[in-house]
């Protein structure tokens, strides 16, 4: 099958769409299908061999959080090349709503369309100011795949309709296989935990972290808060008290391997998100990388958590926002190293669920749905 | 001069309106044709799922009544599709033919006669039911794709048809408004190939 896959946002700089899209093209050219990607790049960039780049992203301010997005007649016309040169069977566009290369695909494609929706926070307003210009092209997408419940709940509400529910998908083996690393590896003195994400973006919750943080270091003095992510690393110092600040050691944008081998070492991982989060990918990742995981309860962190309403939680919930209750929960964790234990045997086992090779059959699936024209 | 003005402007407008209604007709042209496709969909994989069960029934890996029951659930579908392509399907492909109590009926054999023991009974001997099971599952789990797919479609085309340029110049022509297609498509309890998490 010839699939064209539609990304809005910068490969350039890592996010969970970015992720899907790639690990999606690599599992189907590796099944045998042809695969191609769209998506803004910079012009200077090593791309991998799949990516056609439609231009350079420019920052701005879409849905509460700034996103590097195309658009405009440049790429509307390389949108259209891309798709005349493909001669694809499917066209599979993630976030179509948004400003960017995806809609524009969407605009201009014609045959079978599939199309993903990650986000759980459309913002109604825009949609709705928008919505009689959009209609009319969203009819043409034949396949409406949402991430999460979050997200198809979202679907549901702003345009009508269903969408089946297929979840982002984790190289589970790459995650489980890594090995312990003495760099973030945490000692009975001095446990690790580690916090993943844009540090300077108010949603991935580094200040409820940081609250908590100061709880931790009064039962733990010696404990170490590892920080991966890009942001400035200046202004989050300055947010801190100056204890977590120096407990506090910033990774940077880290490789996969060595995020791998994070998950593998730390004695906890804290998720902290505020809002905004439709699946939380990260928590997955977590979870095959061994990483006991303690994360705020919102919707969607609960639903991957706790697949079941009552039963078996594979991590540790607190309460959205409250950074001290955060706090004891993480000392908590780091005084018990059983529960540590269990948590990771739980957390390998709902990974599994999650692993690529289940979702990407469930992918196929929608796109032989969407593409079969009756008669066999 | 004055007339002129008008006379341009009264052009102006026919066009626009004429354009406006070609792109209507289009545009609803379009979402019939999806919701043709998305059902000539539906149709393919419901005959994929019955000749799945009809060759598990046939295995040997049942026990008779069971393999009876879904056996002749199957058949009843299968039948059901043959009838639908006769030359007297006045609606053109666009509807259902009421074949979901047919298709409900396959459904609720396949849990009865796949419980959770003979299921892992006909993984663990992986012969021909084994590979008839995964052909069932694969199906059964594109039916309730296409099925959610086909009514989305549906929902599309009943409100566009609901617009009153579409009503008062009647751009539907003498199409049968779709309906949506309901029945229980569940999927069987499967354990070696769980649905995805929810």
């Amino acid at each position: 099958m010839r699939v064209g896959i539609v990304c809005p946002y910068s490969f350039d700089v890592p996010g969970g769409v970015q992720f899907h899209v790639r690990d999606l093209a690599r599992y189907l050219l590796a099944a045998g299908h042809h695969a191609s990607v769209l998506a803004p790049a910079d012009d200077n960039t090593e791309l991998p061999d799949y990516l056609v780049s439609c231009g350079r992203a420019v920052p701005v301010r879409y849905n509460g959080s700034v996103a590097r997005l195309t658009f405009g007649p440049v790429t509307a016309a390389r949108v259209s090349r891309w798709l005349s040169d493909g001669n694809f069977d499917v066209v599979h566009l993630h976030e179509p709503v948004t400003p960017s290369a995806s809609l524009l695909a969407l605009w201009a494609a014609e045959g079978p369309i599939v199309a993903t929706f990650h986000t759980a926070n459309l913002r109604s307003r825009a949609m709705q100011a928008a919505y009689p210009m959009l209609r009319p092209s969203l009819e043409k997408i034949g396949g409406r795949i949402a991430v999460s419940e979050e997200a198809r709940r979202t679907v549901t509400t702003h345009l009508g309709g269903d969408a089946v529910v297929i979840p982002n998908g984790v190289d589970v083996a790459a995650f489980a296989s890594a090995t312990v690393d003495p760099r973030y590896a945490g000692t009975p003195d001095r446990p690790t935990v580690a916090f993943l994400g844009r540090i300077d973006e108010p949603r991935k919750g580094l200040h409820v972290l940081s609250r908590g943080f100061e709880e931790v270091l009064r039962a733990r003095p010696g404990a170490r808060l590892l920080i991966a992510g890009p942001g400035s690393v200046e202004q989050a110092r300055e947010r801190m008290t100056p204890s977590v600040a120096a407990a506090s050691e910033f990774l940077g944008l880290i490789s996969d391997a060595d995020k791998a081998r994070l998950f593998a070492s730390v004695d906890a991982y804290a998720a902290p998100q505020t809002g905004g989060e439709s699946f939380g990918i990260v928590l997955v990742e977590a979870m095959a990388g061994g990483a006991p995981v303690v994360a705020s309860d919102l919707p969607a962190f609960v639903r991957v958590l706790q697949p079941a309403p009552g039963g078996e939680v594979a991590g540790v919930l607190f309460p959205n926002e409250d950074g001290a209750n955060l706090g004891r929960c993480l000392v908590a964790l780091l005084d018990d190293p059983a529960r540590r234990a269990d948590l990771r045997t739980a957390g390998h086992r709902r990974a599994a669920s999650f692993d690529w090779s289940r979702v990407a059959k469930d992918i196929v699936a929608v796109y032989d749905t969407v593409t079969n024209t009756g008669g066999w | 001069m004055e007339t002129v003005t008008w006379v341009v402007v009264a052009v102006a407008v026919l066009l626009a309106a004429a354009w406006y209604l070609s792109y209507s007709a289009a545009r609803l042209d379009r979402l019939h044709a999806q919701v043709e496709g998305s059902l000539s969909a539906l149709d393919a994989h419901l005959v994929r799922r019955a000749e799945a069960a009809l060759e598990l029934a046939n295995a040997g890996a049942l026990d008779p009544a069971s393999a009876l029951l879904l056996a002749s659930a199957a058949s009843d579908a299968l039948e059901r599709t043959t009838d639908r392509l006769g030359d007297d399907d006045l609606l053109e492909g666009q509807h259902f033919g009421g074949r979901e109590s047919v298709e409900s009926d396959l459904t609720q054999s396949l849990a009865l006669a796949l419980t959770p023991d003979i299921v892992a009974d006909i993984v663990a001997r992986d012969g021909l039911a084994a590979d008839a099971l995964d052909r069932l599952e694969a199906a059964s789990r594109r039916v309730q794709l296409a099925r959610r797919f086909h009514n989305n479609a549906v929902k599309d085309v009943q409100r566009v048809r609901g617009k009153t340029v579409v009503r008062v110049f009647r751009l539907a022509g003498h199409a049968d408004l779709p309906q949506t297609v309901e029945f229980d498509d569940e999927l069987p309890v499967l354990s070696a190939v769980a649905g995805p998490p929810s």
